[in-house]
């Protein structure tokens, strides 16, 4: 089935950009969304085929993203640089690397009338913690109580964990006066929300909701839009393409293959964002040989035309990733500047071959052998997801040219995710990174402690390496909460990254924002890049408070 | 009458091992359902951790207990028409799921059927009746031409063309966003204009199978003696063509037709997923993707047993209209 979708999309995207290339500028297809000026219409949920009404904010299955402007959290932390905006709280500060205080916004009042106090949001603490399925971002994990300090509310951590500030303050706080009633919050069906937030739920039908402005948000002033609507996705990708195509959303986060002409040349209001949300990786199974020799990972490393890759991948929209493991420019005020061309690998056919014979491997009439028997690897992924699949197969074509034998797994995304996870792939295709902070990026890749023996599942490190100076690093990094240890730290991480090659970082994988200035500007762009054009978590909070009347 | 035994005891048999099938089948297919429900999670670029996984697991309270056990309570569940919820809509349980999908499904499809049914059978007599002529060629041809549509790219065609470049009609779904559906003749009218382009797809690649079906027959009959005998009479072409041809012939398209209102239950899941459809085609299709057990059983029951129900009262029908099975 997913194969046929995967066509179907193939086929639309062919569709579309030659009808439109035919047509020339053909008139626009104008389903006008906001009518009156005042309306956002923000392309949503995936209906499955329909909507349904719940909008308790921690369970993940079920999430509406309407949900995200009714909850707020204490702070977000951007995608992009890890820079912190208030919400609930109006900053916070580490009093030791086991401490962290944050202060709490006060005059904020619940959109039922009733004030937010900090007991509100050790309320919320307390909840994930009795109902651990509520606690997807492991927060309980990592701290070990939380507790208010008049107009404070302080949150001690087990460990040193500066960075994991980010993750405890996007914990979305609930009213203590209405879910200290809900009998189990893990099965709750929340269809009165009532948040802090900029927004109010007004309208749920099976297809589409819509949220009005909440008078008494406690920046208001700050809010454009007097309404926002958010019409269901279907669950087919080509449908949607077309759906975005035809000028019906503010704002819609899809892949759109030629966006030049399949979306931009469509309205002169049209704009889009592409950046960088992540690196797609070639990982290597660490606990099987010859993966497990840095040596013929660099060569594969070293092998590799990532710039190619990229465009197979994803049309060029971007480029080939540093093997720094830092996303760049995103983060380039952590780059080691002792790190040659910022950690980008040039394919490097003489080197490669170089780094293949030191770790034992001869030419052969066009194979790479070692012990009578040629190198060769499967690399599984999921086979929906077409983007890695063409980049899996550039992989194929060019590591075959290197010698190496190369086949693909294309299995279901379960089977792809329980074979990583056990540990029982040669090669797997994944993402790296993305969350802005370069702690969280190495920490969920490289930390020894996650490398679960095989059979034995783990999401984290799943290509399972183990290196003491990287624990030293990340623990270093972890409690550091000056600046200059903190570089020290992550340039430690970043020259193993490139030197020992644990996973092969490809290209970026895209964050696909596609904005009409119609009705609203201030959208993140390559000029002003406050977060990432993601419409489905944290950033939707941040972008709509940051827009303007067109 | 031991013919009605026989197929009763059979039905019985056939339904057990369809519902056991039913309930071994999706726990063969690899990966678990928590896995599943990541991957939707890591498709939307939420990055997978231990903590979500260990969430997600929780969330969706998939059962530990030993096989044997889960399948004496599928059995006893099924007894007591209690399905559960599903893992990929907590707060609604499977049959309320399926309640909302059904009607759309039996309407949509069901319709088609029908049309596709009788259009292409009048077509069929039609070709058969005249055969070797240009109509005869005109039809046939066309038939065999649509017939090598895949449905869904037709759906394509039409949505891209129809819908996408004219605006003639709605891209998805199968009422307005942001309606809720009744019976107000503005809904309705909301509504058939979304069913449009879905039925049309449906109609269009389906109507093929009937007219090359009835058109042979015809063709066979006609060769029959009492078919001569009828026109050496001098009867009216029309009532040898009717009634004596066209009667005779529609037996086999009869069974056919039965079966396929069973198949209509099940929806047409790529016809239905290009258009967004909120049917029963659509929400198997994403059962299956989310490894929601529960959804599948459930849907997959009503599937089996109304197709089992089809061949049942064809079965039966069968039996009324030719003496000679009743028989055998």
């Amino acid at each position: 089935m997913t194969t046929k979708t995967a066509l179907l999309g193939a086929a639309v995207a062919t569709l579309v950009a030659t009808g439109v290339a035919a047509c020339g500028s053909s008139s626009n297809g104008g389903g006008g969304g906001a009518k009156g000026g005042g309306t956002l219409t923000i392309q949503g949920d995936a209906g499955n085929p329909t909507l349904v009404e719940n909008f308790n904010p921690f369970v993940a299955a079920t999430e509406l993203h309407g949900g995200y402007l009714m909850y707020e959290p204490l702070e977000f932390r951007s995608p992009i640089d890890g820079t912190f905006t208030p919400f609930l709280a109006t900053g916070h500060k580490f009093t030791d690397p086991k401490t962290l205080d944050f202060t709490i916004r006060q005059n904020v009042k619940w959109s039922d009338g009733t004030p937010f106090t900090p007991a509100d949001v050790v309320f919320t603490f307390n909840l994930i913690k009795k109902y651990p399925a509520l606690d997807g971002n492991g927060v309980w994990a990592e701290i070990s109580s939380v507790a208010t300090s008049g107009n404070d509310v302080t949150v001690t951590f087990k460990a040193p964990n500066v960075p994991f500030a980010g993750i405890v303050a996007k914990t979305p706080i609930v009213p203590e006066h209405l879910w200290s009633s809900v009998p189990d919050p893990a099965k709750f069906t929340n269809t009165k929300p009532v948040g802090t937030g900029p927004f109010t739920l007004d309208k749920f039908a099976p297809t589409q909701y819509s949220l009005k402005k909440n008078p008494a948000y406690w920046q208001a002033a700050k809010i454009a839009p007097s309404e926002v609507v958010f019409p269901a996705q279907s669950s087919n990708q080509a449908t949607n393409q077309l759906d975005v195509s035809s000028g019906k959303f503010d704002w819609s986060y899809n892949f759109l293959p030629n966006v030049q002409k399949t979306y931009v040349s469509r309205s002169k209001n049209n704009v889009y964002w592409f950046p960088p949300g992540g690196v797609i990786t070639l990982y290597l199974n660490l606990t099987k040989a010859p993966y497990d020799d840095a040596n013929f990972r660099k060569g594969i490393s070293l092998a590799l035309d990532r710039t190619t890759i990229a465009q197979k991948a994803v049309n060029g929209y971007l480029d080939g990733a540093s093997q720094s493991g830092l996303i760049l420019p995103n983060l380039k005020k952590w780059l080691d500047p002792s790190l040659p061309d910022q950690g980008v690998v040039k394919q490097d056919p003489t080197a490669a071959q170089a780094a293949f014979t030191q770790a034992g491997y001869t030419m052969q009439g066009g194979k790479l052998v070692k012990d009578g028997k040629q190198a060769s690897m499967s690399i599984v992924m999921p086979n929906n997801f077409t983007d890695w699949v063409a980049a899996a197969k550039e992989v194929s074509s060019q590591l075959g040219q290197a010698g190496i034998k190369v086949s693909l797994d294309l299995p279901q995304f379960p089977q792809y995710q329980s074979s990583i996870q056990s540990g029982t792939f040669d090669a797997a295709i994944g993402g790296f990174g993305g969350t802005g902070d370069p702690y969280t990026d190495f920490n969920n890749a490289l930390n020894s402690s996650f490398a679960a023996p095989v059979k034995t599942p783990t999401a984290n490190n799943f290509e399972r390496f183990k290196d003491s100076t990287v624990d030293q690093a990340l623990a270093t990094l972890a409690a550091a909460t000056d600046p200059e240890a903190q570089q020290q730290a992550t340039h430690t991480l970043e020259q193993v990254m490139y030197k020992q090659v644990p996973a092969v970082l490809m290209y970026y994988g895209g964050s696909w924002g596609l904005f009409s200035t119609k009705n609203f500007t201030g959208w993140p762009s390559a000029a002003n890049p406050y977060t990432l054009p993601t419409n489905y978590d944290g950033s939707l909070l941040l972008v709509v408070t940051r827009l303007t009347k067109a | 009458m031991p013919y009605l035994v026989r197929k009763g005891v059979l039905f019985v048999v056939t339904l057990w091992a369809a519902i056991t099938l039913n309930f071994i089948l999706p726990r063969l297919m690899p990966g678990s359902p928590e896995d599943a429900a990541l991957g939707k999670l890591a498709s939307a670029g939420v990055p997978i951790t231990n903590a979500e996984r260990h969430a997600v697991e929780i969330q969706l309270g998939v059962p530990h207990t030993n096989v044997f056990t889960q399948y004496w309570d599928y059995l006893k569940n099924i007894v007591q028409f209690k399905f559960g919820h599903s893992y990929s809509f907590p707060s609604e349980t499977v049959a309320h799921t399926i309640g909302k999908a059904l009607p759309w499904t039996l309407v949509l499809v069901g319709a088609t059927t029908v049309f596709a049914f009788v259009v292409g059978t009048l077509l069929g007599v039609f070709a058969g009746w005249r055969r070797g002529r240009a109509s005869d060629t005109t039809v046939t041809l066309g038939a065999t031409f649509f017939a090598a549509f895949p449905p869904f790219w037709l759906g394509l065609l039409l949505l891209y063309f129809l819908a996408y470049k004219n605006g003639w009609f709605p891209i998805k779904g199968g009422y307005a966003e942001g309606a809720t559906p009744n019976w107000s003749p503005s809904f309705l009218a909301d509504a058939f204009k979304h069913s449009v382009l879905p039925a049309l797809t449906l109609a269009v690649t389906t109507l093929s199978g009937w007219v090359f079906g009835m058109r042979n027959n015809m063709i066979n009959i006609l060769g029959e003696d009492y078919v001569t005998f009828a026109e050496a009479n001098g009867l009216r072409t029309r009532t040898v063509a009717l009634l004596y041809a066209a009667r005779n012939a529609l037996l086999p398209n009869v069974t056919a037709f039965g079966l396929s209102l069973g198949a209509v239950v099940g929806g047409s899941v790529l016809v239905e997923g290009v258009f967004s459809y909120p049917g029963l085609g659509n929400l198997l299709y994403i059962a299956v993707t989310n490894h929601d057990f529960p959804l599948m059983q459930a849907l997959f029951l009503v599937i089996t047993v109304s197709m089992l129900v089809a061949i049942f009262v064809v079965d039966l029908l069968y039996a009324r209209l030719d003496p000679r099975v009743r028989r055998a």
